[in-house]
């Protein structure tokens, strides 16, 4: 049993990422829901997606009961707190996504050490990692949202191995493998890496 | 292969919702499928557009939903099978055929997929469309899954044909739009001709027939309560020893009911209603007789709660009947688990519940509304707009992206209330105010139902602008053709329409294109529009930023930036502009050049000619 809640701005690629958890849990023979966001919410908006993998039939996490807070974004990570609680690990691409308000309403954006303070008051844990850079060190720049699979599967959260996740990768972006495939494991690596720390 | 049609029978895949019920359909043997986009229905028609040619089927995105409800009843009538999916208020365009087609009844099965948005999350209302069934006398199922989506919609041809009606298969958001494992079938192509065999006295409700069809409609209603009683959509899922206490629910109140019962260990019975119109009243009176309190949990309205309180009532039943008549759960947004745990453990432990243990959610952060993309030709229109009248002109709006212009700094959007509804409300304005009044309309929502309009208004000599924001394509349920399109779906040949002769054939005398990335041309178009002393038309037209940028990849464009020492911090382009490429922060603006579309309205819109093209 897992619950996976996923946030990020419209065009992160967070519903591919979120197939990619779906096929992995299948491919693995386990039960698996996910929720998207579709239509006009994608038009650089808040976008939410949950990944739920275990024995139950709704899609959608109840507040405070996250296992993992997968941000794709950085002011996002603060909106997906809502789901966390002390049960709860959150990973965060420090990746800024700057929304119109923040020019319009003359507003600061809040820097990587208030997410993490705000993070750490209430989850068990928290991760930033620099996911675009990590893509871009391994030749795949468009891949970020690969780094974060890497990142899930990292944390071990799920009780998915590395092998379901790579054919899932496989099935579902279908081009660039190895790129993508590097960019999995670069993101694992950089998570584990943090949280033995 | 598309994966769709790939999956071998016996295979477990995980599918959309919306995807779940096109291999149904498929499996069904569907001839026939049409659509008007809309979310949360869109990926139904995307998916059966995307194999309609290797599967041998038809399927065309239709001008409207009537239109699309129209042609399946032609196939259907005829005996093939046909499916028809649209968005919640979809179904009111498409209701006027529906509800005298369960009259007539069908031959070949017929489908409507009705997606309905509780909590409104792409809509403007969030009606509840079990009411068609009950208003039309049409059977009507519920999937609560995708694994229940391909199962229903593969089942309900059948059910069509047994009774020779109409099936709505009525999903929400939350099914729709949920991913999740689905254990497929056999892909059985049907009959793709059948001759239509002719039978006025059946097929043509003029008021002796329809008079003797409404009692056929009613007996068939009775047949089709037999079948509801029999079927294994309707079932008991026992909680933990079940009990006393029973709860009757139908769609994606069903996975809260029974995920909120299970993590409460509540020992309760869960009557979970499928095919839920008409009612399986029998079993319902069973349920009812061996549970003391019956919780009936069902998103928005009361429609189950309303008829079982009936069913007690005619039984004598005294079963305790709760649910939104006592305020137990709300009838406005969608549920989730923790509104079924609240109820349930009223219910059962006399309320109570412990705290939730979320984070109380942060209250001051920075807002991320949906906006209009980097490159949109519709800022660009609303700017010109807003620069010709000064805000000072009443703005007629209707459904697409555009509609985003209501918020600040374009403030494009003053009333609003359907598809087409700019062009019918702009005339009812301008009799009554003095203010200038402009319609927007975009070109696939002009097809789709401005155009009755805009014959009314140069018929009765209405005086206003009406500008049809014309980016190439049904953009905001994810760019599919429309009648002005060049390509329709894959394999299929089209006619263009261009919407400059539907504007001439509806007799306007006045009417101009532009090109909204040319402000200056755009603003004095609209000024020179306002003077005309009837309607006038103008066509923005530039193709979508999200096309253009996929159209040419590769190609070099020219990125904007801020040439810091000519600006003059006036903030025009934050405050009177919007594109999410341009950021002022801390008194810099600056353009991320990764988001820059490079269409260059922005060095337009500075009055300083701070932003400037790069070289």
């Amino acid at each position: 049993m897992a619950d996976i809640y996923l946030v990020g701005v419209g065009g992160q690629g967070i519903i591919t990422a979120s197939r990619i958890i779906g096929e992995a849990a299948i491919i693995a023979g386990k039960n698996v829901l996910l929720s998207e966001t579709h239509g006009m919410a994608q038009r650089g908006g808040s976008v939410v997606c949950t990944a739920r993998i275990g024995d139950m039939s709704s899609p959608l996490i109840p507040d405070g009961s996250a296992d993992l807070l997968l941000s794709f974004e950085l002011l996002e990570t603060l909106r997906g707190l809502c789901k966390a609680s002390r049960q709860t690990l959150v990973v965060a691409s420090n990746e800024r996504v700057v929304p119109l308000s923040i020019s319009k309403q003359k507003l600061s954006y809040p820097t990587q050490d208030y997410v993490l303070t705000e993070a750490r008051k209430v989850a068990k844990g928290c991760v930033i990692i620099d996911a675009s850079k990590i893509a871009e060190n391994v030749e795949a720049p468009m891949s970020s949202n690969v780094v974060m699979i890497g990142a899930l599967a990292g944390t071990h959260v799920t009780d998915l191995e590395e092998k379901h996740f790579e054919k899932a990768i496989e099935s579902v972006i279908q081009r660039m493998l190895e790129e993508n495939l590097a960019a999995f494991r670069a993101g694992a690596k950089a998570v584990a890496e943090a949280l033995t720390q | 292969m598309d994966r769709l049609l790939e999956a071998q029978p016996g295979s477990k895949v995980l599918l959309l919702g919306n995807e779940a019920i096109a291999r149904g359909a498929l499996e069904a043997g569907v001839a026939v499928a049409t659509t008007y986009p809309g979310t949360p229905a869109s990926e139904i028609g995307d998916a059966l557009a995307r194999v309609a040619k290797e599967a041998g089927i038809y399927f065309e995105y239709s001008v409207n939903e009537m239109v699309a409800t129209e042609i399946a009843i032609g196939a259907a009538a005829s005996g093939v099978r046909a499916l028809v999916s649209m968005k919640h208020v979809g179904v009111n365009v498409a209701s006027d055929a529906l509800m005298t087609f369960a009259y007539t009844g069908t031959r070949g099965g017929f489908v409507l997929v009705t997606a309905d948005d509780p909590s409104c999350h792409s809509s403007q209302n969030e009606q509840d469309n079990r009411y068609y069934a009950l208003l039309g006398g049409i059977p009507l199922l519920e999937p609560a899954s995708p694994q229940e989506c391909y199962e229903m919609v593969k089942e309900a041809f059948g059910i069509s044909e047994k009774l020779e009606l109409p099936v709505i298969v009525r999903t929400t958001t939350r099914v729709s739009h949920v991913r999740g494992p689905v254990v497929v079938g056999k892909i059985v192509p049907g009959p793709k001709k059948k001759e239509f065999v002719k039978d006025p006295k059946r097929f043509v409700p003029v008021p002796a027939v329809a008079r003797e069809r409404h009692l056929v409609l009613l007996q068939k209603m009775k047949d089709a309560e037999g079948l509801a009683e029999a079927s294994r959509f309707n079932r008991t899922d026992k909680v933990g020893s079940g009990g006393k206490v029973g709860v009757v629910t139908s769609s994606a109140a069903y996975n809260y009911a029974i995920d909120a019962a299970k993590s409460l260990e509540f020992d309760i019975d869960i009557l979970k209603l499928g095919f839920s119109y008409p009612l399986p009243t029998r079993k319902i009176s069973e349920f009812l007789k061996s549970h003391a309190t019956v919780l009936v949990a069902e998103e928005l309205e009361p429609v189950l709660e309303v008829a079982i309180r009936a069913v007690a009532q005619q039984k004598g039943l005294k079963t305790r009947i709760l649910g939104k008549s006592n305020g137990l759960l709300p009838r406005a947004y969608e549920f989730d688990q923790s509104i079924l745990m609240a109820a349930l453990s009223s219910v059962i432990a006399g309320g109570n519940l412990a705290e939730g243990t979320g984070a109380k959610p942060l209250t001051d952060l920075p807002t991320r509304p949906p906006v209009l993309c980097a490159g949109c030709p519709h800022s660009a229109t609303y700017f010109a707009v807003n620069k010709a009248t000064n805000k000072k002109a009443i703005f007629a709006s209707d459904i697409g992206c555009y509609t985003l212009g209501v918020s600040p700094p374009y403030n494009a959007a003053d009333l609003l209330v359907c598809m087409g509804s700019s062009v019918g409300t702009a005339g009812g304005l301008a009799k009554v105010n003095d203010l200038p009044v402009i319609a927007f309309i975009g070109d696939s929502t002009f097809y789709h139902a401005g155009i009755p309009g805009l014959i009314n208004a140069v018929h009765q000599r209405h005086k206003f602008l009406l500008m049809i924001l014309d980016n190439r394509t049904t953009a905001m349920t994810g760019h599919q053709p429309h009648p002005g399109s060049e390509k329709g779906v894959p394999g299929q040949e089209v006619t263009t329409v261009p919407i400059e002769q539907v504007v001439q054939g509806c007799g306007v005398k006045w009417m101009k294109v532009v090109d909204p990335y040319d402000i200056k041309t755009t603003t004095e178009t609209v000024k020179e529009a306002l003077q005309q002393p009837g309607i006038s038309v103008i066509i923005a037209r530039r193709e979508c930023a999200l096309i253009a940028e996929r159209n040419e990849k590769g190609a070099i464009v020219k990125k904007s930036y801020v040439d810091q020492d000519a600006c003059k911090k006036c903030r025009t382009c934050v405050d009177r502009f919007q594109c999410p490429a341009i950021s002022s922060i801390d008194k810099v603006r600056n353009i991320d050049e990764a988001l820059c579309a490079g269409c260059g309205v922005c060095t337009q819109v500075c009055p300083h000619k701070a932003i400037k093209e790069a070289r």
